[in-house]
């Protein structure tokens, strides 16, 4: 195993995989909190089709990718402040509709192209060192909003309206939080792929939630489980020779059934029930 | 009671703290609350009654400044509605009502009571000691210190309550405004909540505006209870208002007032 660190690829993949990781469940922690676990699964299959309709018109699939997820989660949360309409009902309208266009997308192109494939299923060993960048810039930027406004994120997620009575801008914070979910999906979209992307927001805070009830724990044990699964995903992947976004995701899939088996709040609970 | 009437009868000299001037709340085609009009004093402990849906929510949310009037005026701090800013909000402590608030939240007590700060703070700027200091005054005025650590969801309905009281008190408000706090607790977490809130109007004289289904629990407690059906019925001190013939009007005939002053549901199989 230890050779195979030696190699460049295997050096840019794993850095590539702990930066994604890292970043997809910080972010992870306001989404999983603030109730946003499907718009965010949306957002990945509507990203997934602007990297396909980059593709077939040869424009830079990137771009397409981060205007089509922005545009998706705007539009999605515009939806749910108008209270038009159930926000589960227009995210899987968008989420279908989008979907659609990338098949379509697919279907109109001439040749089969192996590039658009690794975007739905990811494929974190092809990573470029100009990918790398992108990745590196992206996870700076998101990380350092999500820093800036922690505060401001962590009480609309815990309460919208009553972070807006007491003075916070409730809703510019709400749009923020959508579009750094978006730009997170969008530069995930490589590594992990766009039908796994979303397991990598979920399931670390989902497992960290398990084991505390501190907020500022929550993110950092969120982030821990995230860079270490990602990291170790990409390993067995490497060694065994296995695909990468299942590998990453399955590792944190255990973990997450690890953590319910064992987690204190269940045993707390279980106390309490048991005293009745 | 006339709106004029009421403002004569209990300004002493002073200035609203919040005006409504003939304002209506609501959809247009779905008025919500219609043509109020009521001041509300620097100081001053009020009651909030009116059976469901009749528009105490709403009342609420636009003290809140989260919902402008569709017609009429609204004033808070002297500002209208549209000219509300954050600065302004933070000075209205808010208790939602139960339910509202996700309470499995992974969040403990402090952090949960420093959340009062943010809005005061203001964008880009951490909490430092001070608001920390802030924060443990707050817990100990409703005497929850001890709990500081503890994890929201592990407290009882009234300890949370006391937290969620204690988080409307960090914003350090002038205006304090309780969405039927009592709802669900046993009758002596009740007593203390609506004790605590007592208190705490004596004590910082906080303007307090209460909502409440619960009339004899307040009414020997406030200085003026505002009684709502879609509009205002009546607004006074509590002799005034809870009078059999307003009370028949806005609750039916069920709402009879005892010999001694209590508000009860007349038992309708007793009469026949």
């Amino acid at each position: 195993m230890l050779d195979l660190l030696a190699y460049d690829f295997m050096q840019r993949s794993l850095l590539a995989a702990a930066m994604v990781g890292g970043l997809c469940s910080v972010i992870g922690v306001f989404v999983v909190l603030r109730g946003l676990a499907f718009v965010g699964a949306g957002t990945s299959h509507a990203a997934f089709a602007g990297v396909a309709l980059g593709y077939l018109m040869g424009w830079p699939p990137l771009f397409l990718a981060i205007l089509f997820g922005l545009a998706t989660v705007w539009i999605t949360g515009w939806v749910e402040e108008r209270g038009r309409m159930k926000l589960d009902v227009s995210i899987g309208i968008l989420y279908t509709t989008t979907m659609a266009l990338g098949i379509l997308f697919i279907g109109l192109m001439k040749t089969y192209n192996a590039e658009v494939y690794g975007y739905l299923f990811g494929s974190v060993l092809s990573v470029t060192p100009e990918e790398l960048r992108i990745i590196g810039a992206m996870s700076v930027l998101v990380l350092s909003l999500l820093l800036l406004f922690a505060k401001e994120l962590y009480f609309i997620a815990f309460d919208q309206e009553m972070a807006e009575a007491s003075g916070v801008p409730a809703r510019q914070m709400f749009f923020l939080l959508l579009t750094l979910v978006a730009l997170t999906v969008v530069v995930s979209l490589k590594t992990v792929g766009a039908i796994l992307v979303f397991a990598m927001i979920l399931i670390p805070a989902s497992t960290a939630y398990q084991l505390t009830h501190s907020l500022t724990t929550l993110t950092l044990y969120s982030a821990l489980i995230g860079i270490i699964t990602s990291v170790c995903g990409v390993l067995i992947s490497a060694v065994w020779d296995i695909p990468s976004g299942p590998a990453i995701v399955l590792l944190a899939t255990a973990m997450f059934f690890t953590a319910v088996l064992f987690s204190p709040k269940r045993a707390k609970r279980a106390r309490l029930i048991h005293a009745h | 009671m006339s709106a004029e009437e009421t403002r004569e009868s209990h300004s002493n000299g002073r200035n609203p703290i919040i005006r409504f001037d003939h304002a209506s709340f609501g959809f247009p085609g779905l008025i919500a609350l219609k043509d109020i009009s009521l001041p509300i004093y620097d100081g001053e402990f009020v009651g909030v009654i009116g059976p469901n849906g009749s528009g105490k929510t709403t009342l609420c949310r636009a003290v809140l400044g989260l919902l402008p009037p569709v017609e009429g005026h609204l004033h808070i701090f002297d500002c209208a509605c549209s000219e509300l800013r954050c600065h302004h909000r933070a000075q209205i402590g808010y208790l939602p009502q139960k339910g509202v608030v996700d309470r499995n939240f992974p969040v403990t007590v402090l952090e949960t009571v420093m959340m009062g700060r943010y809005g005061a703070l203001g964008l880009l700027k951490r909490p430092g000691k001070k608001d920390r200091q802030i924060a443990m005054e707050a817990l100990a005025q409703v005497g929850m210190e001890t709990h500081k650590d503890t994890a929201l969801g592990h407290l009882s309905g009234g300890q949370q309550q006391r937290v969620f009281i204690a988080r409307a008190l960090a914003q350090q408000p002038k205006v304090l405004i309780l969405d039927e706090p009592t709802t669900g607790l046993d009758i002596t977490m009740q007593h203390n909540v609506i004790e605590l809130v007592q208190h705490l109007h004596d004590e910082l004289k906080l303007t307090v505006l209460l909502i409440t289904h619960d009339i004899n629990m307040i009414r020997s407690r406030v200085d003026r209870l505002v009684l709502l059906k879609t509009k205002l019925f009546a607004a006074g001190p509590p002799a005034e208002v809870l009078k059999p013939e307003i009370l028949h009007q806005v609750y039916g005939k069920e709402l009879v007032i005892t010999e001694n002053d209590l508000v009860i549901v007349e038992d309708y199989h007793h009469h026949h």
